[in-house]
């Protein structure tokens, strides 16, 4: 032959091998890689919280002889790069100056706006610019209450506004709104001033007096029937029902509850109405060791309070109803630090607080998961702190008067491994408890209820399934002919093509219905159908005398059995109506009526056993087929062998084919039960969705599969959601590999003990 | 004392137990049976004209309407009639009447049933007609008088209006899909410029702007065009909606319908079997061919079967060379190993993952991570206006995922077809001098070709009936058809239609629920005739292939 064709040849040969070679392990591999992209987009839930200080500089010299009372921090993250993100400071000082400093370039931070001494009106007296403030508190984000040397107090808010310019550059404008202002009370200077301004336009300002007396004045505006504003002001007073010497307040947004805590470990509530009426009034005594309380803060979501103490330990306790009456309780305990706390400052898009404790160390907490996120470190003790509104930066002020920044990485803050896993004490609820309810001020993303789900639906869909498939299976390998065997085989085949968007529906539009009506006829067929099987056995021993019954029993029984079965189903029907009268008739004749009496809840159309039905009719077909194929795989020469030696066909199944056969009948079971749990159509289209913890058959459940269809919509990307929803899906492909892996071994197993016959 | 004997054994031997097994498999199959028939059922009785009934109630309140069934009504406990009255604008399309309270019911011979386009079906009696646009015969049949005006009106809508919504469309695809783009790009480029420190007075700059200009003054023309367009098709239109036929409900308010609105009459209790066969192959006919109105209650399914159709082509062409690739490789060229057992495990369980579980790495691989990634390279302006390419679900990445999801099936039948070849053919073709290439493709590919197809056509089947992925990777209820004349004519990057899809969608989510159950089996019929005949095919194949192989086997 030629040698250039056959050169021409191998060379292609090569090539070939070459290509498919890399080209099949290429595909391999990427196939496998789907697993660890999906795990990949979980980690960043578990991975730890990180900080890096920015700047670290000295206080800039133009301060260094006033006294700085408050420090703030606004963290704005523009696209992916930390490089571009913007960073504005402010400093608030005695003088009553707020000054913003930018921190966005690495290099000394500039003072780039100045607001001079606010004065609250044009009425103040002369001299008001020589005002100093006494006191600052800071509430969501960016709102200081300002009590002045002279008795006054504002409410300030430190507004930064972004604004792009022609090519897009960012650049951030600064204002100090006054929101609200009142003018110094006759009697004693105040210790401390609460200001909050309500949405509605009402006002309300908390002062504490010399004394251990609180005052509270409420300014409401309303419209008059004239059509114009009219204020009222509703004073108060309080000295009665506290508890001891106050040490810190807190106030919601709305200005109408207020806490104290005190020296002596109590907690004080007050609620008020529109008019500052006090309607609630409660002292718990919250540390039986008497510890005071020195911080106190309201946690983001103005629920919860957060309680410093003297311990250096940061509680949170929110009302908890139990029947009609409220109470304080603690609901999480946070981590515990030095001295003392000094300052509790919360952010205002998650449940995430900073505290300052008296040994100067700041802490970052977030309150659901109990996580103590970080400790901000590297600038020895900590004077004064501000934290961002978005909980992702924040600012101290050092002993050597060294102002540091530090940027804040922590994304998923409300996700630890007892909160997927564990029971958790939410706001409003009377105690711990499995909870999935991603919308609200306080995501909860408990994965029980959704994996209690899933086994509930496949429990009892493999409950309905795995009899009928493995009888079936049973009686078409092994006592039919092989005409009916050949028939029903590509049937059963078939069926497991059919798309369960199908069953989903059909389920849902047309067989829940069905059941609602006929509930009780689908218990009463639990009893008939084998009655009159029964029955139909006890009359066959007559009628097998004649000659062409004989032929029945050599393969043809089950055609002989579809009538029973429809006698037996129709019966059902027949007596469930007088049945359900007779059985409830003190309830109205009605099921679902006595239903509800006993369990206290209704029965819902769309419910687990609906869904067992239509779940078990998408694995039957494929159970059966593979321990039919594994049954069909046991040599004949033992059925030969077994009856040769007498005995009947069914001692020779129960006897000798089933322990054969009966690892591959494990892994159909295996097989049909992870199909069952990665079912998704027909749960996410039957089951309601609701994700519940509750083993009753007749309310619905919502599925690790149904729950990343209904959530991911709606999930935004990158959030915690979005990757709590790829961890369902990571579970999911864990519990069905870890079955199917499981199947598939053993099958190869019984594949090479009886490969050699 | 013989028959009891034999009673005897056969409770011994445990018949019983063959027997139950034998009930078990009688339940399966029942249960199947009734699950298809209420399917068939349900679904080819959609299109036959059914009889019109009137009924008179007890305080005399008439009724006409389609009868529905006869039931315990689930909301009062009482046995009622359902009806379908259809007329949305006055009241419930569908009403439950008790009945003990039915005084009289006979069928009208008069009763016309008009397929409309907005509010369902009106059912009603022929008055008159108002046709100010043309002359119209008062003479003949109420039918006669009705087709020759129908037949008029559609006349002057394809001469008058149907030009100008054509050239109306068009304008606004201009606008809408070539020059919002150009401009967005524009914008952005010069923004772009700007921000990396060009001056306002470069030539680069100047040139957009320039550019931009033109863009806009082009926008604006086209939208003025537009708007003129827009006018005088609604002008047009409402000259022809003056031309209507009264008809005349049960309750004897005449009520004036615009012709325009008419898609079909029937007149059901007037028809013979042959023109209720006519009536059903019309409608089977707008089944197939045409889009769905009235949200997805009525009209066709094209563009769901183009869109499953044209995904499962998509998927086929990326899936299944890569598939034989693999396959091949594991049957033909891996070396037997521990490495290559663990792989075929591997390959055998990829299989058994939850579609959902696709159709989460299809929305974060494809579309966020590949989509994102290739939208910020080429697309960078349609990203900050919020209206991703690639960054959002479409068919390209549906059918990849589908390709992903049925990847295993492919590899799995390859790999078996291969190794049911006896080793014989392999060393026959050796010794006759052939390599390896030379061998598998002119020997093992076409002997092993049946079942390979198999896997295809199960892939295929399975492709066409998976729904779960597709909510996460782009089938949307209402999307036109993804491929037309405008360049590049097949767009990857639209969102489609999906027959699985729409079952859910119209089954789940649609506010009236009764009204859309006919059309839910009518799709589903339609995807179980799909999905039903490419899996017997494929399983006829295969038993065939099997028989080949044992006999050679011997």
């Amino acid at each position: 032959m030629d040698k250039a064709i056959i050169r021409r040849v191998q060379r292609r040969d090569r090539i070939a091998r070459w290509t498919i070679t890399l080209g099949g392990v290429a595909i391999i591999v990427s196939v496998i890689a789907i697993l660890v992209l999906i795990v990949s987009v979980t980690l960043p839930l578990f991975r730890p919280p990180r900080d890096e200080i920015v700047s670290k500089t000295a206080l800039p010299a133009a301060f260094s002889d006033k006294e700085v009372l408050a420090l703030g921090i606004d963290r704005v993250e523009l696209g992916d790069r930390a490089a571009r993100d913007s960073l504005t400071g402010y400093v608030v000082t005695q003088d009553g100056r707020f000054t913003f400093l930018d921190f966005s370039s690495r290099h000394t931070p500039s003072a780039v706006g100045q607001v001079a001494n606010l004065s609250y009106s044009t009425r103040s007296v002369p001299g008001a610019l020589k005002k100093t403030l006494r006191f600052v508190e800071n509430h969501a984000g960016t709102r200081y209450s300002l009590l002045w040397s002279d008795g006054s107090a504002s409410l300030v808010d430190a507004v930064m506004k972004p604004r792009f310019d022609e090519s897009g550059k960012r650049s951030v404008e600064h204002e100090l709104r006054t929101l609200a202002a009142f003018p110094p009370e006759k009697g004693p200077l105040p210790l401390q001033a609460l200001l909050r301004a309500a949405e509605g336009g009402a006002v309300t300002c908390v002062t504490l007096l010399p004394g251990n007396r609180l005052s509270v004045v409420r300014r409401v505006s309303s419209e008059n029937l004239l059509g114009e504003e009219e204020t009222i002001e509703h004073r108060r007073t309080i000295e009665e029902g506290i508890p001891g010497p106050i040490r810190a307040l807190a106030l919601d947004g709305t200005g109408k509850t207020l806490y104290a805590g005190t020296e002596n470990g109590c907690l004080a509530i007050w609620q008020f109405d529109a008019k500052g009426q006090i309607v609630h009034h409660e002292v718990v005594p919250a540390f039986r060791d008497k510890r005071a309380v020195t911080a106190l803060a309201m946690v983001f979501g103005d629920v919860s309070l957060a309680v410093g103490d003297a311990r250096g330990e940061v509680t949170v306790w929110s009302e908890v109803r139990r029947g009609d009456s409220r109470k304080l309780r603690l609901l999480h305990r946070l981590s515990q630090g030095g001295k003392g706390v000094r300052e509790i400052l919360p952010s205002c898009r998650k449940k995430s607080l900073l505290s300052l404790d008296g040994d100067g160390e700041i802490r970052l907490d977030y309150v659901t998961s109990q996580r103590n996120l970080l400790r901000l470190t590297g600038a020895g003790p900590i004077r004064t702190a501000g934290y961002a509104p978005r909980g992702n930066a924040a600012i101290g002020l050092g002993g050597g008067d060294e102002l540091v920044v530090w940027k804040i990485d922590c994304p998923h803050p409300e996700v630890s491994w007892a909160t997927l896993f564990g029971k958790v004490h939410y706001e409003g609820y009377a105690e711990p408890e499995f909870k999935w309810q991603t919308t609200g001020e306080e995501p909860k993303f408990s994965l029980v209820p959704v994996i209690f789900g899933t086994l509930k639906a496949t429990v009892y869909a493999m409950l309905f399934a795995v009899p009928l498939a493995l009888f079936g299976a049973v009686y078409v390998s092994y006592f039919t002919s092989p005409g009916w065997k050949n028939t029903i085989k590509p049937v059963v085949e078939i069926m497991a093509a059919l798309p369960s968007v199908v069953i989903g529906f059909l389920i849902l539009l047309w067989f829940a219905p069905l059941l609602g009506r006929w509930i009780v006829a689908v218990f009463t067929a639990m009893v008939t159908i084998p009655f009159v099987f029964f029955l139909f056995l006890l009359a066959w021993q007559g009628v097998r005398k004649l000659h062409w019954a004989k032929r029945v029993e050599h393969g043809y029984e089950f055609l002989v059995l579809v009538p029973v079965m429809v006698a037996g189903a129709g019966l059902a029907c027949a007596a469930a109506g007088p049945l359900e009268r007779w059985l409830f008739r003190s309830y109205h004749g009605m099921f679902t009526e006595w239903l509800f009496q006993v369990t206290q809840k209704p029965y819902e159309q769309l419910n687990s056993l609906a869904v067992a039905f239509g779940l078990g009719f998408a694995v039957i077909p494929i159970i059966f087929s593979i321990s039919e194929d594994s049954l069909s795989n046991i040599p004949y020469s033992l059925t030969a062998a077994s009856q040769a030696l007498g005995a009947s066909r069914w001692q020779t199944l129960w006897r000798i084919i089933l322990p054969s056969a009966s690892p591959g009948i494990f892994a159909a079971v295996m097989i049909g039960f992870g199909r069952a749990v990665g079912e998704t159509m027909i749960v996410f289209m039957a089951a309601g969705n609701a994700p519940l913890l509750d083993i009753s058959p007749f309310n619905g459940f919502r599925t690790l599969s149904a729950n990343i269809a209904v959530e991911i919509p709606e999930a935004p990307v990158g959030g915690t959601l979005y990757r709590v929803l790829f961890l369902c899906a990571v579970i999911l492909f864990v519990m069905t590999f870890l079955l199917n892996t499981v199947a598939e071994v053993v099958r190869q197993r019984l594949r090479k003990r009886f490969g050699q016959y | 004392m013989r028959p009891r004997k034999a009673t005897q054994r056969f409770w011994r031997q445990g018949e019983p137990f063959v027997w139950a097994s034998g009930a078990a498999l009688a339940l399966t199959l029942s249960m199947t049976a009734v699950l298809l028939g209420v399917v068939l059922r349900n679904g080819l009785g959609v299109f036959w004209p059914s009889p019109v009934a009137e009924v008179e109630l007890a305080d005399g309140t008439r009724l006409l309407g389609e009868e529905l069934q006869t039931q315990i009504n689930p909301d009062t406990g009482v046995e009622s009639v359902k009806f379908k009255v259809g007329n949305m604008e006055d009241g419930p399309a569908f009403r439950w009447v008790e009945k003990r309270v039915i005084r009289k019911k006979f069928y009208p011979p008069g009763a016309f049933v008009l397929e409309r386009l907005t509010n369902m079906n009106y059912y009603g009696t022929f008055q008159d007609l108002q046709t100010p646009g043309w002359e119209s015969t008062t003479e003949g049949t109420p039918a006669e008088r009705l087709d020759a005006a129908l037949a008029a009106v559609r006349d002057q809508y394809n001469q008058v209006v149907q030009p100008l919504a054509d050239q109306q469309a068009a304008v606004a695809e201009e606008l809408k899909s070539r020059l919002k783009y150009q401009i967005l790009r524009a914008e952005y480029d010069r923004k772009h410029r700007l921000a990396e420190g060009a001056a306002p007075d470069a030539d680069a700059v100047v040139r957009l702007e320039k550019h931009l200009a033109e863009l806009r003054a082009d926008e604006q023309r086209l939208k003025q065009k537009s708007d003129r367009l827009t006018a005088e098709l609604s002008e047009k239109e409402a000259n022809l909606r003056r031309n209507v036929a009264i008809f005349r409900d049960a309750q004897g308010r005449e009520k004036p319908i615009a012709l325009l609105d008419i898609v079909r009459y029937t007149r059901p209790n007037q028809m013979g079997f042959g023109s209720k066969a006519a009536h059903y192959g019309a409608k089977i006919w707008e089944l197939l061919t045409a889009d769905p109105r009235e949200s997805n209650q009525d009209g066709g399914l094209y563009p769901a079967i183009f869109g499953t159709v044209l995904m499962v082509f998509l998927m086929a062409a990326t899936c299944f060379p890569l598939g034989v690739v693999a396959g091949v490789y594991l049957g033909e060229y891996a070396k037997e190993g521990p490495l290559v057992r663990l792989v075929r495990i591997a390959v055998n369980n990829l299989a058994g993952i939850p579609s959902i579980v696709y159709g989460v790495f299809g929305l974060g691989f494809f579309i966020y991570l590949i989509g994102g990634q290739f939208d910020a390279w080429f697309f960078p302006e349609r990203v900050e206006a919020g209206e991703p390419v690639f960054g959002q679900g479409c068919i390209l990445w549906a059918s990849l995922t589908l390709g992903l999801l049925t990847i295993p099936v492919v590899i799995v039948s390859t790999e078996e077809a291969l190794r049911a070849i006896p080793r014989g053919v392999r060393e026959g073709s050796y010794a006759l001098g052939a390599t390896k290439l030379q061998t598998l493709w002119r020997v093992l590919v076409p002997m092993a070709s049946p079942g390979m197809m198999t896997g295809f056509i199960l892939a295929m089947a399975r492709a066409a009936g998976e729904v779960a992925p597709l909510m996460l990777t782009g089938a949307v209820k209402n999307a036109p058809v993804p491929l037309d004349s405008t360049f590049p004519f097949l767009h990857p990057d639209r969102q489609f239609m999906h027959l699985g899809y729409h079952i859910l969608d119209i089954s789940c989510k649609s506010p009236n629920v009764e009204a859309t159950k006919p059309m839910v089996y009518v799709t589903t019929l339609l995807l179980l005739l799909i999905v039903l005949s490419l899996s017997s095919v494929a399983i006829y194949l295969r038993s065939r292939m099997r028989k080949r192989y044992y006999m050679r086997a011997i």
